[in-house]
């Protein structure tokens, strides 16, 4: 088993080589946040050239199947494009998420094939954002957070800078979610988890009852 | 959730976990752990990591640009700006005086519809067909029931998802993930009542008491269901 600490620093090292913050803007991170936060076909196909023949040889290790490992480069690909807007810099590199996506597809396949039964998907057993879905931010939440503005200030400065930023994009200058995640140059899943959680956190100081 | 999680899957099971080897019925039995348990969560993080950099490193035997002509139709599909989770159907298990709200994964599967069906000393079971590999079920054992004794031709991991049981080697406790091997003998009972994922590589054995007349039609039954997957 491998110990808290060293996973933490995994996966803190992880983040690090991942900043968005002066990464050159061809690592696979940033075509990313090109992709999932202005849908920039040219960053798309980087990563496909990068990616696609990867894939195909993971598919080919995993089924040893020609045909299915096609399929796989297919499914896995589509699932980047459509997901690019939901990748999240804070839970690590862009190739363990793009790792993720065709081993959830490759799951989904295979089960497909042997025709067992639909009611367990991957994303059944792998959930996207654990315990964090249906938690999209509520308006009437926000509105009501909102009026006690005063009060935020003075706490929102006990928040980490990050989580800051996010807020201070949104709710000082008002910008949407996609316009706030390119100004920070961060993904637009990474915008939404900061903000979910500097919101939480505020809660929490503020001591609103959730 | 913050009481003490004794029983983990081990690094090995997680690793396969995470690169998707294991068959559903297994998956889902992790999943469930890993979301109960953060010390599990963490280290699936770092063992899909670790298959990332395993599984997508390997040598390439077909160049990119020959898929290169999947690329116009990749890119005229929608984009999804939000996570979709359909609620499930069923989110918790009504016990004698209390519901056990179940982790996410259970939750789904759940909500296919379980048939509990008595067995003898106060136990009820639930069977799940959810691949072809594994026999699973949701065991509710009653507070101060027992199972006969019995042993195992493959390997067991039985999930608590509430209350508690103990055999000859402990007790175990909500959320711990209990694996028991081949021929590995026990006889686990609750005292406290005890709410179950347990998943089965191959049938039980029995070995005690009238409960021996069960074998045939046990195995005969995990074979049915196994053949119903792969017709």
């Amino acid at each position: 088993m491998v110990p808290v600490a060293l996973s933490k620093s995994l996966r803190a090292s992880a983040r690090e080589s991942n900043n968005a913050d002066g990464v050159d803007s061809d690592s696979s991170e940033s075509l990313l946040i090109a992709v999932g936060n202005w849908q920039d076909i040219a960053a798309y196909n980087k990563l496909f050239s990068r990616f696609a023949s990867k894939i195909f040889a993971m598919g080919i290790k995993l089924t040893g199947n020609e045909q299915l490992a096609n399929d796989l480069v297919q499914e896995a690909m589509l699932s980047v494009w459509q997901k690019a807007p939901l990748f999240d810099l804070d839970r690590g590199s862009a190739k363990s998420w793009i790792f993720t996506l065709s081993r959830n597809r490759c799951f989904d396949l295979l089960r497909k094939l042997k025709r067992q039964p639909s009611c367990v998907t991957s994303d059944d057993i792998w959930p996207q954002h654990e315990g964090e879905e249906n938690t999209a931010l509520d308006r009437e939440e926000i509105v009501s957070l909102v009026t006690q503005i005063a009060q935020i200030e003075k706490y929102c400065v006990q928040l980490p800078e990050q989580q800051q930023a996010v807020i201070e994009q949104i709710y000082i200058f008002d910008r949407t979610h996609e316009a706030a995640a390119e100004a920070l140059k961060i993904p637009l899943g990474t915008l939404k988890s900061r903000l979910r959680l500097g919101l939480g956190k505020l809660r929490q100081l503020i001591g609103v009852e959730q | 959730m913050n009481t003490e999680i004794n029983f983990h899957p081990n690094e090995k099971l997680l690793d396969s976990f995470a690169q998707g080897k294991l068959p559903a019925g297994m998956s889902i039995a992790i999943s469930a752990h890993v979301e109960l348990c953060n010390t599990c969560k963490e280290n699936t993080s770092v063992a899909e990591v670790k298959a990332g950099v395993a599984l997508l490193e390997t040598s390439e035997t077909k160049s990119s640009s020959e898929f290169d002509h999947l690329v116009a139709d990749i890119v005229k599909q929608p984009q999804q700006k939000n996570i979709m989770v359909e609620p499930s159907a069923v989110n918790e298990i009504h016990m004698l005086d209390h519901s056990v709200k179940l982790p996410k994964a259970l939750a789904k599967v759940a909500s296919e519809g379980l048939v509990w069906k008595k067995l003898t000393g106060g136990i009820n079971r639930a069977e799940l067909l959810l691949d072809d590999e594994t026999q699973c079920e949701f065991l509710y054992m009653k507070p101060g029931s027992q199972v006969p004794m019995h042993k195992h031709q493959g390997n067991e991991v039985t999930l608590v998802i509430d209350g508690s049981f103990f055999d000859e080697l402990g007790c175990y406790r909500s959320s711990d993930f209990v694996v028991r091997n081949k021929d590995h003998m026990h006889e686990p009972a609750s005292e406290e009542g005890c709410l179950c994922f347990a998943v089965l590589d191959s049938p039980v054995t029995f070995t005690r008491g009238m409960a021996r007349l069960l074998n045939p039609m046990n195995r005969y039954k995990f074979r049915r269901a196994t053949a119903k997957q792969a017709e």
